[in-house]
């Protein structure tokens, strides 16, 4: 009791509160500019944690990805550019929203079931770290192997178009991703002598070309559509209640899928809102109007990437496994400012782990009334003539992609996938679904060949292990799913045609 | 391509230089060197390790210097990139930056042209040899049975990790197996995305063996995952005092590690090189530095700029042979 | 660019071929089964199976579908059907050929000349007025400078123009 008393005191400092106030207004800023991710915001912070006391340099950590994961769904819905490649898989739902002139309901869904499912995903954190830590250890590259491949699958589930196009866009992705000498082999494939090509593509240029600059080329050829009805909602946070109570087991399973996936080394905020957005349109009953604005999916799937978010810490704080790109970067933290991760710092340093719980419990109420203004300042950008926002967005898309890495050729990335990502657009592939492939590109090869070369050639362990065996069932019966589908659909026109002939 | 983006990085350091509003004097007024900002180019990501290494060392530098030194990250291509942009940059002692290993490996496998010889070398800053490391529940408690244990076992029977397919750690793991009279697959190697994943899998009981650096384990070992048999290392880890050396166990005088050091382009003025390296002593031996590494668990190592260079020549030659052995270098 | 599913099918049966015989040719790794030639072969062949069934207009009745969903649930908006020349439809790639006259002169003429050039451009080719699109190449390239130089320390290039802080 006293440890958390303590931790009140540590928390209550004025240096932590003004960390965690700055560094979410920074998150928020960061995050909704195309071309910085959640990842970015949270290397950008590592030089100022330099100067910071241990509780204030992991709150400006906590706050800012917090921050970041929800503000890149506000130009994913307002201009159809996900601000992190986590909004990327609910992008088109969103923007949907936002033509029906329900922009700010889009918005204030993508807030507070993040806020809700920050505070579950906090709430695993405080109550289940060490039976969460202990399943995350039980998963070796068998698991994993299946955990992409089921991962893969989403891009047919989430896509509204034809699943065969879904699956091109998908292994085009996945071509990407072997660009590069990143593979287990460590072996240069298809970089054709190109020192830049070496390191591989990168997601970020990847993402804002496909999304951004296609969606700039777009406009450049599309007549101004008319401007939106000048309606007002009285609150961002009406209406919000009411779907909290009409979706409780969406938002419960996004929260438990989004905490299970964060708790994964190596899957993070991005692969939980794919698999959570394919989880809500598989068991929905009204699956045909996702992709038409319809809040269900955003419901769960902007629960499921926060939740992630809190309980990657799991692994990281247990460890010093990183449960995703967020928390590597947090964990070099961790060991600058003496919190060495490990089972001691939940019994030695109890007071800074209650602190750091309180502070993600912070950091998601702040994000409310934080978020409220973010929103109202951003939909600006909808009634601003085009002509305006989308110069900005070029020079956001150029000078983000070059900050990745400080390498000009990240910029000619942007160009290529811009005209790919156009091309793919105008003629029926999705381009979110190439983005999951090069996501997870490289975890699948990886994951399959390493399983290989751990059982000696032998595929069986990919079907004994328990955990294995269940992602296995899942995996097969999503890949024959589609081409049920398609059977079926080929058999109900065969009946519908013989039918008037009799 | 990459000669267009080299060029232009010169470009962009000088431009940044005159951005901060300084003249800059003409090239032979070194004497009041340094007189404007100086960038640190670092060839890994931010809030990685050599990143943090890097940034620790220019804010020391930056006091005693008196001039800003601005850490910049230029990744991309495995580091080749970034060691490109350093080795390219303008020998005037404004564009410095941290090399690691990498640098004595990557030219072995055809990757680039860039050896230990393209820098001025200034100093060494960090080492960390590799620990041999076991699951808990290994019946093997001390690295001589393992050792063991690993002749006895059928050829890729046993399976090690802790890095990717010719990274570092592999190396260190072909090189103890030659130095036991081993062939270099002896252990099979499983490729793995760095020390953490390898060290998940170690505790999942999915591997037998992973050597990567004891600091990289600490975590695993202190949670009561994961056990340490030994360093391939000289000397004892001041941090992990029970770690044996693989001489004190096994007598076999193998050593290696990962290895952080600065250097400037090649043919940088002696007199700045000097003043340069004279600033690093002071920064190496500098309470903060110490600190820090030691919250870290890095290993503080010095070497000026003659020992570094044949520091580098020793490792590269090393580096090459294990690689040849291993079939990783390029014919 | 609008192309027939039997095109850019086409185009994806030939990308996966040249991917599979690209990704055979690489070298075995010694001690891998499963060497650095295997996923390239199986993306590759995948990708051209994939083309072929685009080419044959398999799942073509799920697109139709999603469209006529799309349709119901939304508004539709007016397309005013301008008369375009035959160059409009270049306009696209505006964009992109801005960004790779990003990289191939902001080392010389420094960020925020090169952005002011690239803001102008692609407001005017949006049809802006030079009333909105003067005074947006003139601020824009400062206030982002201001937020990626000073604020996130990303050394962007000086050039002509140096800003003051």
């Amino acid at each position: 009791m006293s440890a958390l008393l303590e931790a009140f005191r540590m928390v209550a400092a004025t240096d932590v509160l003004i960390a965690i106030l700055l560094s979410s207004i920074y998150g928020l800023v960061v995050g909704c500019l195309p071309g910085l991710s959640a990842t970015m915001a949270t290397a950008l912070l590592v030089p100022i944690t330099f100067y910071l006391s241990p509780i204030a340099a992991i709150a400006t950590i906590i706050a800012a990805s917090s921050m970041a994961i929800f503000s890149g769904d506000i130009p994913g819905c307002l201009l159809r550019i996900p601000g992190t490649p986590a909004s990327a898989a609910y992008t088109d739902e969103a923007y949907a929203m936002t033509r029906k002139g329900e922009a700010e309901t889009a918005l204030g869904i993508c807030l507070w079931f993040s806020a809700l499912g920050g505070i579950a995903g906090t709430l695993s954190l405080i109550l289940l770290a060490p039976a969460l830590a202990e399943m995350a250890l039980s998963f070796s590259t068998y698991e994993y192997f299946w955990l992409a491949f089921l991962g893969l699958m989403c891009a047919t589930l989430v896509a509204r178009s034809s699943p065969v196009k879904a699956i091109a866009s998908m292994l085009l992705g996945l071509l990407f991703a072997c660009i590069g000498i990143e593979n287990p082999a460590g072996t240069p494939r298809f970089t054709f002598g190109f020192t830049d090509l070496l390191g591989g593509i990168e997601v970020i240029p990847a993402l804002v070309g496909v999304f951004a600059v296609s969606e700039v080329m777009r406009a450049m050829v599309t007549p101004e559509p008319p401007p939106l009805p000048p309606r007002r909602f009285g609150s961002i946070l009406k209406g919000q209640w009411e779907l909290t109570k009409k979706y409780p087991k969406q938002q419960a399973r996004g929260n438990l899928v989004g905490i299970i996936i964060g708790v994964l080394p190596g899957a993070g905020a991005d692969m939980a809102a794919w698999v959570s957005y394919a989880l809500s349109k598989r068991f929905s009953k009204e699956p045909e109007k996702f992709g038409t604005g319809h809040p269900e999916g955003l419901v769960e799937a902007g629960a499921s990437n926060n939740a992630s978010l809190a309980s990657g810490w799991v692994p990281s704080l247990l460890f010093g496994i990183p449960g995703d790109t967020i928390t590597a970067i947090a964990i070099g933290v961790l060991y600058m400012k003496g919190l060495n991760p490990g089972p001691t710092l939940f019994t030695e340093r109890a007071s800074s782990m209650y602190a750091l719980y309180i502070i993600f419990i912070i950091a998601n109420i702040i994000m409310i009334p934080l978020g409220i203004m973010m929103i109202r300042g951003a939909t600006f950008i909808l009634r601003a003539p085009r002509s305006s926002v989308m110069p900005v967005i070029v020079l956001c898309c150029a000078v983000g992609t070059f900050a990745t890495g400080n390498n000009l050729f990240n910029v000619i990335c942007v160009a290529f996938f811009g005209v790919l990502g156009f091309v793919m657009e105008k003629n029926g592939y999705p381009v979110a679904a190439l983005v999951l492939g090069i996501v997870m590109g490289t975890m699948v090869e990886q994951s399959f060949v390493t399983s290989l070369i751990k059982s000696d050639g032998s595929i069986l362990p990919f079907f004994e292990r328990p955990v294995s065996a269940v992602l296995a069932a899942m995996t097969i019966a999503c890949l024959v799913w589609p081409f049920f589908v398609v059977a079926n659909r080929w058999f109900a026109a065969r009946r519908r045609r013989a039918v008037p002939a009799q | 391509m990459a000669s267009f983006t080299r060029r232009g990085f010169i470009a962009s350091t000088a431009a940044a230089a005159s951005a901060a509003g300084l003249k800059v004097g003409p090239a032979g007024a070194q004497g009041n060197y340094p007189n404007r900002p100086i960038q640190m180019i670092c060839p890994w990501g931010a809030g990685g390790g050599t990143d943090a290494t890097a940034r620790i060392v220019a804010a020391i530098l930056e006091k005693d210097l008196g001039q800003p030194v601005n850490v910049v990250n230029r990744t991309g291509g495995s580091g080749v990139v970034g060691h490109q942009a350093i080795a390219s940059g303008a020998p005037d002692g404004y564009t410095l930056g941290i090399i690691t290993v990498e640098i004595s490996m990557m030219h072995w496998q055809g990757l680039t042209e860039l050896t230990p010889r393209s820098y001025t070398p200034l100093a060494l800053m960090n080492e960390d040899p590799p620990g041999v490391q076991v699951y808990v529940g290994s019946p093997h408690k001390t690295v001589k049975e393992l050792a063991e244990a690993i002749k006895a076992a059928p050829p890729g029977k046993l399976k090690a990790s802790g890095t990717g397919q010719g990274g570092i750690w592999h190396l260190a793991l072909v090189g103890w197996l030659q130095a036991m009279g081993l062939k270099p697959d002896h252990v099979a190697w499983v490729p793995s995305n760095g020390a953490a994943p390898a060290m998940q899998d170690l505790a999942a009981g999915g591997l037998d063996i992973v050597t990567c650096s004891v600091p990289e384990a600490r975590a695993l070992i202190e949670a009561g995952k994961a056990r340490s048999l030994a360093v391939m290392a000289h000397e004892r880890n001041p941090a992990f005092p029970n770690v044996p050396t693989l001489k004190e166990e096994m007598g076999i005088d193998y050593a290696t590690g990962a290895w952080r050091g600065f250097a400037g382009p090649k043919g940088l003025p002696a007199e700045i090189a000097n003043k340069l390296t004279a600033a690093l002593k002071k920064a190496n031996e500098s309470k903060e530095y110490r600190d820090f590494m030691g919250s870290r668990g890095f290993g503080v190592k010095w070497a000026d700029a003659q020992g570094f260079a044949s520091f580098m020549d020793a490792g590269n030659e090393q580096m090459g042979k294990a690689m040849k052995a291993a079939g990783l270098a390029k014919a | 660019m609008q192309l027939s599913d039997r095109i850019s099918g086409a185009f994806l049966v030939a990308l996966g071929a040249l991917a599979a015989y690209g990704g055979s040719r690489l070298p075995p790794v010694p001690g891998q089964q499963i060497g650095p030639n295997v996923f390239p072969m199986v993306v590759g062949i995948g990708l051209a199976l994939c083309g072929v069934m685009i080419a044959l207009g398999v799942g073509r009745r799920f697109e139709e579908e999603a469209e006529a969903d799309l349709h119901a649930h939304e508004n539709p908006i007016p397309e005013s059907e301008r008369h375009h020349g035959p160059l409009y439809g270049l306009r696209a790639l505006v964009p992109p050929a801005l960004l790779i006259f990003y990289v191939l002169v902001v080392d010389k003429l420094g960020f925020v000349p090169t952005a002011a050039i690239i803001a102008l451009v692609a407001g005017k080719t949006l049809g802006a007025s030079w009333r909105l699109a003067v005074p947006i190449a003139a601020i824009a390239p400062v206030l982002v400078h201001l937020a990626f130089y000073k604020l996130l320390r990303v050394p962007l290039p000086a050039g002509l123009l140096p800003m003051p802080w």
